[in-house]
């Protein structure tokens, strides 16, 4: 059954609805997929909505197929039915636009920054959305989000934000220890802002070392990187 | 004026197009002119959002050669000024460089190509390789950084606004689609801890005490009316150029001594290059490696005394032979055998340079 509004009986186990958002190139999409192949490999039905419609690449498009394959449906354009990327024009693809009228688990990636956040009010039924928990990828790496009043400000830019996750790397060279400290650096942003960090992300070998915990308390997750096979 | 914006060497993970526009805030530029094209348009949203905070300048102009004028109006004035394009844009910028290149200003335009002819791919190519080299009417006086890395962005960034004030020659950082969207870590420095002074921008228009009298007129010509004015401009400009160009140009070489083989490659595709000559060297086939960072004005000195002592050039390009045309109008008369790898408009693969240096290899059994 599909809960199209608050008066039907839900199903028993809440579905989860979980919309990533962030600055430009902070690992959106990286921490979207790797949700939704969580989700996936727990028995749920997931569908995965690539919902950037800004930027050509690192996008899920090439990609698609092999996340399909494992087991998670993709909302994404495929190369050879568009036309156009970036300026020449992407447009929302019409079963994105519908994703929450899905069945089961529903992730959305929102890609391209503050403005990209704004695709969100493009999605029926976003704003009715019972389970909506919206989430902002911090990469304190990032110089635009490197201190703790820059993610106050950035956050603030894309209200309403229901929590943070920490996806603190420098690409090859992350280490434990450049985790941790973006873990300590995006804490004293969440305390300021009043959310909850739900999650720090890190590639399986450097989630193995911090542990199921980060400095700060918040639970760890592993990643897997996919998004390097993504360009364009 | 807001904070300096760079304090102490920070290790970061950022997009080319963000780098530029941090190198060209690290150098101090003070304005960016610009008009929106892919790839190249987070150059332009990073800088306008750091705008407020470093009290600096940004006019969106509604084209390109209106982009490449108030660039030109900006450096007149006095402000180390600067702009980025790409493909179609770097076409129309062609007419304002020239002019910078007649009047000998020091403007600096960064350009993230992208696939031709025309409009084509917002994606990326080394097909403006021509285009940034020669692209103007006149005798192409200028200078062009092809860079490779995002380190190589920053500090290529930062040195373009030096090369220009210092030589006065319009100049280019040439990056690409890759370069601009991939993400890499790199480090951020404020030029000054590194040692690295910056040249002080003056003004050329507006000077003070009278001209002839307390000082020198200040004329800036991009036109003459008589072919014996143009011909002596020319022969003073081309002399700079000619001076300055064994002082300016920059390649990056590895085991090409007593190489048979050596792969020549710039810009992003240097990096596979680079690769499959470390790969093949741990099979035991020895090949070269050779990336000239200026492409205009080109190492001619070094080019030539490989295309002596070297067998084969494999050229590895994403463009039609546009690196192979400047490379062999260097190399002339040199016995070296020009091999390409041409694939215009797509990335290049250390996978594939390898293969196509295995053939020839095979060949010469």
């Amino acid at each position: 059954m599909v809960p199209v509004s608050g008066k039907e009986p839900g199903p028993i186990v809440q579905r989860i609805v979980e919309a990533y958002i962030g600055e430009y190139a902070g690992g959106k999409s990286e921490v979207a997929l790797n949700r939704a192949l969580e989700l996936g490999r727990e028995g749920r039905k997931v569908t995965l909505v690539d919902l950037d419609i800004v930027e050509p690449c690192y996008t899920l498009r090439p990609i698609k197929h092999l996340l399909e394959e494992r087991g998670v449906c993709v909302l994404a354009w495929e190369t050879r039915k568009t036309f156009g990327l970036g300026e020449a024009g992407t447009v929302l693809k019409a079963d994105a636009r519908w994703a929450l009228r899905r069945e089961g688990d529903v992730i959305l990636d929102i890609g391209y920054g503050v403005e990209g956040s704004k695709t969100l009010s493009l999605v029926e039924g976003a704003r009715t959305e019972k389970n909506l928990c919206i989430l902002a990828v911090v990469n304190v790496s990032r110089p635009m989000t490197g201190t703790v009043d820059d993610i106050v400000e950035h956050v603030k830019g894309m209200m309403p934000v229901h929590g943070l996750v920490n996806n603190t790397h420098l690409g090859d060279e992350t280490t434990p220890e450049v985790v941790q400290a973006g873990a300590g650096v995006v804490d004293g942003a969440a305390r300021i802002l009043g959310l909850p960090v739900v999650a720090t992300t890190a590639v399986e070998e450097v989630a193995r070392a911090i542990g199921p915990r980060d400095a700060s308390g918040h639970p760890v997750r592993a990643l897997t990187r996919y998004m390097p096979q993504a360009f364009w | 004026m807001g904070d300096k914006p760079i304090g102490g060497e920070k290790r970061v993970f950022m997009t080319g197009n963000e780098v530029v526009a941090y190198g060209a805030l690290a150098a101090g530029a003070d304005i960016m002119y610009g008009y929106p094209i892919t790839p190249q348009n987070e150059i332009m949203h990073y800088w306008t959002r750091m705008v407020p905070k470093y009290g600096k300048g940004f006019l969106q102009t509604e084209d390109e050669l209106s982009a490449g004028f108030t660039t030109i109006g900006g450096v007149l004035a006095g402000k180390r000024a600067f702009t980025a394009t790409a493909g179609p844009g770097n076409v129309l910028m062609q007419e304002p460089m020239s002019m910078a290149e007649a009047m000998r200003l020091p403007t600096v335009a960064v350009v993230q190509q992208r696939g031709g002819p025309s409009t084509a791919t917002v994606i990326y190519s080394q097909q403006e390789v021509i285009l940034t080299t020669m692209g103007g009417n006149g005798e192409g006086l200028r200078v062009v950084y092809s860079t490779a890395t995002h380190q190589e962005l920053f500090d290529y960034t930062i040195k373009a606004f030096n090369t220009a004030w210092k030589y006065r020659f319009p100049t280019f950082v040439l990056g690409d689609g890759y370069q601009a969207k991939m993400r890499e870590s790199l480090t951020l420095y404020d030029p000054e801890d590194r040692g690295i002074e910056m040249v002080v921008p003056e003004a050329f228009v507006g000077r003070s005490g009278t001209p002839g009298v307390d000082r020198p007129p200040a004329q800036y010509r991009n036109t003459y009316s008589m072919e014996e004015e143009l011909a002596g401009a020319l022969a003073e400009n081309i002399a700079a150029y000619e001076k300055a160009a064994p002082e300016i140009s920059e390649y990056e070489e590895m085991g090409t001594q007593d190489a048979d083989l050596v792969i020549v490659a710039h810009g992003v595709v240097s990096r596979a290059a680079k690769l499959a000559a470390r790969d093949l060297g741990k099979e035991g086939i020895r090949v070269g490696y050779f990336r000239p960072i200026t492409l205009r004005p080109l190492p001619v000195k070094r080019i030539r005394e490989l295309a002596g002592g070297t067998g084969t050039f494999l050229v590895v390009e994403s463009a039609y032979g546009q690196l192979a045309r400047i490379l062999m109008e260097a190399a002339f008369g040199a016995a070296v055998r020009i091999v390409p790898l041409y694939k215009p408009g797509v990335g290049v693969t250390s996978e594939e340079v390898v293969t196509r240096v295995r053939e020839l290899v095979g060949q010469s059994l």
